[in-house]
């Protein structure tokens, strides 16, 4: 299904994951976005939730040299954490992600997960999701 | 903290930043900064994925090229599912 043109890629949890167990899509994608002067974002609260649950901190931290960590600020805590709240969901990392991606028109690259969308459908996203 | 440099620009490019600065409410300084920024992330991130390829194998041309389609399809608002790329 088409939409409208997106500015740039935010990555989930998904997307580190794919990174540490080196999935060559993953890699290939991230290759082409930076030489496209396109630097993917991903939320602080993500990159939390990557050193937590992934034990190849190498390979994150090759991933991450290439992004835009994006703070949690004090709007998008708020935001989020009303969204979580509507989606009925403690996963603050999907809904971050969601977030920054509507607020930054960017397609999502993450996990497949029914909160993406509920939480894009709240916020009145249309989600461009790269299933990892 | 900042440093002050003094740098030459073409007068077109000038006048380009200054009126994309503009548009973005932000100081002539501060877009240059931003558009720096960006330029050493895109570097640094180019480094970070040599190292990845140095560990594993550099992608191949077709692996490339699968990347960049993914990217034009994503970019252009379709979404897609992993799928395999052969590795050469």
């Amino acid at each position: 299904m088409s939409t409208a043109r997106r500015e740039g890629l935010v990555y989930g949890l998904g997307a580190l994951h794919a990174a540490a167990r080196g999935d060559r899509m993953m890699w290939a994608l991230h290759r082409a976005a930076l030489s496209n002067g396109i630097v993917p974002v991903i939320p602080a609260v993500t990159v939390a939730e990557g050193y937590r649950t992934e034990a190849r901190s190498d390979r994150i931290g090759e991933l991450l040299a290439g992004t835009e960590v994006e703070p949690f600020s004090d709007e998008a805590a708020r935001r989020s954490g009303e969204i979580a709240a509507r989606c009925d969901t403690s996963d603050l990392s999907v809904v971050a992600v969601v977030e920054v991606a509507e607020r930054r028109n960017c397609a999502v690259v993450a996990q497949r997960q029914a909160v993406l969308r509920t939480a894009a459908s709240l916020l009145g996203h249309e989600l461009v999701l790269y299933a990892v | 903290m900042v440093t002050k440099r003094s740098v030459s620009l073409d007068d077109e490019v000038a006048s380009s930043v200054e009126e994309a600065a503009k548009q973005d409410g932000v100081s002539f300084s501060a877009w240059l900064s931003s558009a720096a920024e960006k330029q050493l992330r895109v570097r640094q991130g180019l480094r970070g994925v040599a190292a990845w390829e140095g560990e594993t194998g550099s992608l191949s041309a077709e692996e490339v090229a699968a990347g960049e389609a993914l990217l034009a399809r994503l970019r252009s608002g379709v979404s897609g599912v992993a799928s395999r790329v052969r590795r050469r």
